[in-house]
């Protein structure tokens, strides 16, 4: 089936900085992704290039192979920016019967008020005296308003508390089930993790990695042995044990990195070196997020 | 009810709830009228002339105001707080946006010169044949055309205390020298020649006409006409300006 979203070679540049460098990517119709990363690292800007609201200093952006700023694609995306804005001197009521209105098939009201959550007395209320909260949840009724098959959220549960954030995802989740393709940013690690069933690794402007949550925390976490050994060891000895893809030296204990643990360990028993105090570490997922960020910064 | 006239709907709700219309544009014009009519009477010709010539004065000066005040700095606040970028995203065009907005500012303008009219038959009894008032009205209406030019102008600054500050001043100075406040007639010279150069002096001035039972001069028109051709050039083309710096 054709991709709902095609990016292919987009690069954006502003006057002295890339924010987007040569990326490109594709979603299927019913997949919820995250775009991850640490600020600055382009994910809002290719968002805004999605949505038409900047143009790719070269290459192409394609919403249902078509440019993003045809109606044809407005009438099918919804999208909640970071930035909410509230129009003023009108109620929660009216914006959300004046943004039903844009659409052609538009959700119903009951139904978008349903998605908010608001009281009769909140849908009365003008809408830039709602608070932080109730904006966003505002934002969110307007992205659905028409009924969108693609749906963008741009950080969407900053400045959310716990309760809040946990109704917003599992929102998401029944518009997963209803076959809505979603596409969020976050620097969260684990919100890419909970939710989404891609994860597109944004650095520095850059796709590092895009793949399901388990295969970025593969890629991202190493498994490593570590032991105190009496007599020193040569390093060099120990990178020669298959599957072993580095060794290093850390508090007087030597560290083996690995993906096969089980093997290397049999090795080492089988070579009888003088190892005790054996330890087999998971590294965790963010210290490998916050590492790899590193890693590219010195870089 | 389609997107552009729900959108025209909202914004004539949207001026109606601006405590600034209300006081600017339907309070203060009034005010004036009671207090240059009633309280000082500056006339210089005889009371029932004076007494009509103002009220267009004032319906004209209220107009003005709307189509200046408050369509820019609405148009300011609206891209200052991101909203123009979310409308971007909803199927209504730009241009329909555009289009209700001058819709519903034109029927704002009409509801204003109702009122004011109203006000002035009722506090000085001012009365003019139906044609006359029919095209006062029209006169108004239409003529307040460079000044919503005006308004898009000051729509393209970027902060909203610039838009007010200039706007307002900007309101003032055409109010004050093409003679709304009072006739450019007793006002120095240098004033009375600037004025005649001002779209507020024409715009007044084919009611003004109209009410001594004479009709407006062609050169009216044509400064009408002229100034709302050089402001729409104008920020058409910061507009694009603005749009290319992105």
């Amino acid at each position: 089936m054709e991709p709902k979203i095609v990016l292919s070679n987009v690069k954006k540049a502003f006057k002295n900085k890339t924010a987007v460098d040569t990326i490109s990517f594709s979603i299927h119709k019913g997949e919820v992704v995250a775009i991850l990363g640490a600020n600055g690292a382009g994910k809002t800007t290719t968002m805004m290039m999605m949505l038409g609201l900047l143009e790719p200093t070269s290459g192409t952006v394609q919403l249902f192979g078509k440019h993003p700023k045809e109606k044809y694609v407005r009438e099918r995306i919804g999208a909640m920016l970071q930035e909410v804005s509230v129009i003023d001197a009108l109620k929660v009521r009216e914006v959300i019967q004046l943004f039903r209105s844009y659409y052609t098939h538009p959700l119903s009201f009951e139904e978008l008020v349903d998605f908010t959550g608001f009281s009769k007395d909140e849908l009365q209320k003008r809408a830039n005296k709602l608070s932080g909260g109730q904006k966003r949840r505002l934002g969110f009724a307007l992205a659905l308003a028409g009924d969108p098959e693609v749906l963008f959220f741009d950080e969407p549960t900053v400045g959310l508390d716990v309760t809040s954030r946990k109704i917003f995802w599992d929102t998401v989740r029944e518009l997963k089930q209803r076959g809505k393709t979603v596409l969020f940013t976050t620097h969260y690690l684990q919100e890419a993790d909970d939710v989404a069933e891609r994860v597109i690794l944004f650095h520095e402007g850059k796709i590092i990695s895009d793949g399901t949550p388990k295969e970025i925390k593969t890629k991202l976490t190493k498994q490593s042995i570590s032991f105190t050994s009496d007599s020193t060891i040569g390093v060099e000895e120990l990178k020669e044990i298959p599957l072993v893809t580095g060794v290093f030296q850390k508090n007087e204990r030597t560290h083996v990195i690995t993906e096969h643990t089980d093997e290397v360990l049999g090795a080492l028993f089988a070579r009888n070196l003088p190892i005790r105090n054996i330890e087999i570490e998971r590294g965790r997922l963010e210290d490998a997020f916050e590492q790899l960020v590193d890693k590219r910064e010195v870089v | 009810m389609d997107g552009i006239t729900m959108q025209c709907k909202m914004e004539i709700l949207r001026i109606l709830r601006n405590p600034y219309y209300l006081f600017w544009s339907l309070f203060m014009p009034i005010v004036f009228y009671v207090v240059f009519t009633r309280i000082f009477n500056s006339s210089i010709e005889d009371d029932q002339v004076w007494q009509a010539h103002y009220l267009m004065s004032m319906t004209a000066f209220s107009v003005m105001g709307s189509a200046i005040m408050t369509l820019g700095i609405r148009l300011v606040e609206e891209r200052t707080q991101g909203w123009s970028m979310f409308m971007r995203i909803t199927p209504l065009s730009d241009q329909a946006y555009f289009f209700a907005k001058m819709v519903a500012q034109t029927l704002i303008h009409l509801f204003s010169i109702v009122i004011i009219f109203l006000a002035g038959a009722l506090i000085n009894g001012v009365s003019l044949t139906a044609f006359e008032w029919l095209m006062c009205a029209v006169w108004i209406l239409f003529g307040s055309l460079p000044f919503l030019a005006i308004g898009t102008l000051v729509g393209t600054m970027k902060r909203v205390d610039t838009a007010s500050g200039v706007s307002n001043m900007i309101y003032m100075v055409l109010a004050l020298v093409g003679g709304m406040w009072m006739p450019l007639e007793i006002m120095p010279d240098f004033v009375q020649t600037i004025g005649k150069w001002l779209p507020s002096y024409h715009f007044g001035h084919g009611p003004w006409q109209i009410v001594r039972g004479g009709t407006p001069e062609w050169s009216s028109y044509l400064f009408l006409v002229g100034y709302l051709l050089l402001f729409m050039v104008i920020s058409g083309y910061i507009r694009r300006k603005q749009e290319a710096a992105v």
